[in-house]
């Protein structure tokens, strides 16, 4: 008897058909095989399906069992088969038909019960693609899979139930998606207004955050970097509905979305330590995984002490820099990951830390500084747009004006300009696939950033005295452009570009 | 390349000989090995100028003034070719007066007259050759510099000239031990007074008041050695401010605050009360007009 149940195999982030087909067959020794390229998880399943149906009060028949996933050349991997497989099996035995249009997946306890599973979101916008409309995923991860609309999400608790339900003796209710609170992955750990002075770097963070722009800054141990960069996310304007989807697939297809999770609303912020290896932070490994610069995309990648890294991985980080993705190839298959992600690196000027320090002396000769200066090299820096050099304040200078100052403005209050910045930014990238300022391309900034004579001159006077590439002049008017949406300008005006050139990247020049 | 003078050659400075002899009996360094152009005249007026490794901004300017027009009228500047104090005044030196009429500078060396060390500073090195200066060490070939060598580099800086200027230094530095090499030998002592909370003042501040001549200006230099200012004023700052701004604006609060003490954006932001993006437009500005500059994160009057 032949039994077809269909599923899906993830390939990054593409998802393609798989046909489980079931065969048991009553000629032969009792057996139970599975072929079609199968990794060792779906190898390992034969045990969980065979002990999940005994549990479930079933036997297990007795006949040569041969389970083929097609199409046969495409390798498969983990646990998500366990459902389509021991379903096949039971509507052989309790006779029962398979529905048309229905999609599944699951790994089974053995008890019996299902397991919150990775995929389910990318297996349900795949359904929503091929036209099938009814998912029975794990209880657990249906809330995700009902994010997409024009579904049916089955949420099921163990193989018994779903077995009555199709016997007619159970019905199982398509779930309702319930979007969680707006969970913050990352919990904000710092108010801006915690920050004392570093007025500066707040006005060049506010930017950033504004236009997705990348951001380094340089400073004595102690200054404050670390406290700035984690008080980042909370001015951060939340994920449109389409970066929402992106996100969340991402995280699909990393195991990254927790039991009865949600579509992921919060810009991530990911702070990997530089010991991370290369795949660990580009993505890659044998069956290639998204890494930290695509989990972090649309949100932040933080790479505090950013000298420390590898070389390989500073190098690597270019292209995503540029193109927002990263292609990882391999012998058998090629797989892209988005990888747009805001850069906020922090820096130490000088191997001692104390290069800038008012008080403290540097210990370091101009031979160190230099060396430990280059091990970031000039193409990445050129690709930062704002550069801030951090000096360490004077807590006693805060003693009494502390309360009530203008310049302690909290995080929510920023957060609202940069939101209004931000909508200013979708108006105007509308017809465009760019959605930030920073995401500009030349033609783009011929299209939306026309300077008047005035602003080009101090523009190009700057560029002669401060010794700026042209990428960086580019950079320049992208600033300006945030500037100038900040301000809720339409047109970029000199002030515009003289704060925008506060940040360039001279400062790390003068460390 | 290089070339030697031996002790008892009629060229060996006699000031030098003299200075060890009388302190220690010995005669100093038997031989002598040089590059550049040795000649009689560039040791007869010799100043040296030391300072400490970490030269803050203010010592850095300082230090060119001075040495701008000391070098301008025909002082020659003796240093010891280190990075930070020491390149500062070889680099006044050889910037001053126009071709023709370079400053004269020496640079002792703490290494084997081969080497360039700090290697970093291999420009100025040639710089001073190129100009008519001289470098100087008692230390053959490629040798490597040595923790003594640096001190022993000191008393031939100290030995070489009539007086010692000392910009900045910490109470613990090489600068000071060049200037008790002063002491013993006799001469004049000048140090730069500079802030007292400053690590590095704590050396010059001692020095003055040990008895060193607190310097303000060049003229005090010049009277010691008796010269005549250069006629033509070298011109080493004040630079293009004819474009003063108007009264009242921020632009020339900025420009009062900074002539009393250079600042922060974040702190003057604080002290005007505004806010740091229209600080930081003003900022941009007013160095693109070149009225100040940004070093080590403070603005500086230029």
């Amino acid at each position: 008897m032949l039994i077809k149940v269909p599923s899906v195999v993830n390939l990054g982030l593409e998802t393609i058909k798989v046909d489980i087909e079931i065969n048991l067959a009553n000629k032969g020794l009792p057996g139970f095989e599975i072929v079609g390229l199968a990794g060792k998880a779906v190898d390992e399943s034969k045990e969980r399906v065979r002990t999940a149906i005994q549990s479930s009060d079933v036997d297990f028949p007795q006949k040569k069992i041969t389970v083929n996933m097609a199409p046969a050349d495409v390798p498969k991997e983990g646990s998500m088969y366990d459902l389509p497989i021991a379903l096949g099996i039971l509507s052989s035995v309790l006779e029962f038909k398979i529905p048309e249009k229905s999609l599944f997946l699951g790994e089974l306890s053995f008890d019996g019960s299902l397991r919150h599973t990775k995929g389910a979101f990318l297996m349900a916008l795949f359904a929503k693609e091929s036209g099938y409309t009814n998912l029975y995923v794990p209880k657990d991860s249906a809330n995700e899979a009902a994010a997409i609309k024009g579904i049916k999400v089955f949420p099921v608790t163990d193989i018994g139930q779903l077995c009555r339900h199709f016997l007619g003796q159970e019905e199982i209710i398509p779930i309702v998606y319930k979007q969680g609170k707006e969970e913050k992955t990352t919990h904000v750990e710092f108010d801006m207004k915690e920050v004392l002075g570093q007025e500066q770097a707040k006005r060049a963070m506010e930017i950033a955050a504004a236009g997705g722009h990348n951001i380094i800054m340089v400073g004595s141990p102690g200054s404050g970097k670390t406290m700035l960069a984690r008080a980042l996310p909370g001015i951060l304007p939340p994920l449109n509905e389409p970066e929402s989807l992106e996100v969340t697939k991402i995280f699909s297809a990393s195991g990254g979305i927790p039991p009865g999770g949600s579509l992921i609303t919060a810009r991530q912020f990911r702070a990997p330590h530089h010991t991370a290896s290369l795949a660990g932070l580009v993505g890659g490994g044998s069956k290639p995984q998204p890494g930290e610069i695509s989990l972090a995309h649309r949100g932040v990648l933080f790479l505090d002490e950013f000298n420390e890294f590898p070389r390989a991985i500073m190098e690597a980080l270019r292209q995503p820099l540029e193109d927002g993705y990263l292609t990882i190839s391999r012998s058998k298959q090629r797989i892209t990951y988005p990888a747009d992600f805001m850069l906020v690196a922090s820096a130490n000027p000088c191997p001692c830390g104390y290069a800038m320090h008012p008080k403290k002396s540097c210990t370091c000769g101009p031979n160190q500084i230099a060396k430990y200066q280059k091990r970031i090299s000039g193409p990445i820096l050129d690709r930062i747009d704002l550069h801030i050099s951090i000096m360490p304040v004077d807590a006693s200078d805060f003693k009494d004006n502390q309360a009530g100052s203008e310049f302690l403005e909290s995080s929510e209050k920023i957060r609202q300009r940069v939101m209004q910045a931000r909508e200013k930014q979708e108006v105007r990238f509308a017809d465009e696939i760019i959605c930030a300022n920073s995401q500009m391309k030349n033609s783009h900034i011929k299209k939306y950033c026309k300077l008047a004579k005035d602003v080009e001159e101090i523009l190009r006077q700057a560029s002669l005295k401060f010794n700026l590439s042209a990428r960086s002049y580019m950079k320049m008017i992208k600033v300006s452009r945030t500037i100038a949406d900040l301000a809720g300008s339409e047109e970029i005006t000199v002030p515009h570009m003289a704060e925008a050139l506060q940040y360039s990247p001279r400062n790390f020049e003068t460390a | 390349m290089a070339e030697t003078v031996e002790i008892d050659d009629k060229k060996y400075p006699q000031r030098l000989k003299e200075a060890l002899k009388n302190l220690t009996g010995s005669l100093g360094p038997k031989k002598l090995y040089y590059k550049g152009n040795w000649s009689p005249e560039i040791f007869e007026n010799c100043l040296a100028v030391v300072g400490s490794r970490h030269l803050t901004y203010y010592g850095r300017k300082a230090t060119e003034q001075l040495v701008t027009e000391c070098a301008a009228a025909g002082i020659t500047i003796v240093s010891g070719f280190m990075y930070g104090g020491d390149e500062a005044a070889h680099s006044a030196a050889v910037k001053c007066g126009g071709p023709g009429r370079a400053g004269k500078t020496i640079a002792v060396m703490p290494c084997g007259i081969d080497r360039i060390h700090p290697e970093t500073q291999k420009k100025l090195y040639q710089e001073i050759l190129e100009k008519g200066g001289l470098i100087i060490s008692e230390y053959p070939d490629l040798d490597q510099p040595q923790q003594w060598t640096y001190v022993q580099r000191d008393r031939i800086v100290a030995g070489l000239c009539k007086a010692v200027l000392v910009t900045e230094a910490a109470l613990e530095s090489g600068s000071l031990i060049t200037a008790s090499y002063a002491k013993k030998f006799g001469r004049k002592i000048f140090a730069i007074p500079g802030p007292i909370t400053s690590e590095l003042s704590k050396g010059t501040i001692k020095l003055i008041k040990e008895g060193a001549e607190p310097i303000t200006e060049a003229k005090q230099i010049l009277d010691f050695f008796k010269i005549l200012p250069s006629a033509k004023k070298p011109s080493a700052s004040n630079g293009g401010m004819s474009d003063i701004p108007p009264t009242g604006t921020l632009e020339e609060k900025i420009i009062n605050q900074l002539r009393r003490e250079p600042l922060k954006a974040d702190e003057m932001a604080r002290l005007f009360a505004v806010p740091v993006a229209q600080l930081g437009t003003s900022l941009s500005l007013m160095q693109l007009k070149g009225f100040i500059n940004l070093e080590g994160g403070k603005y500086y009057i230029n």
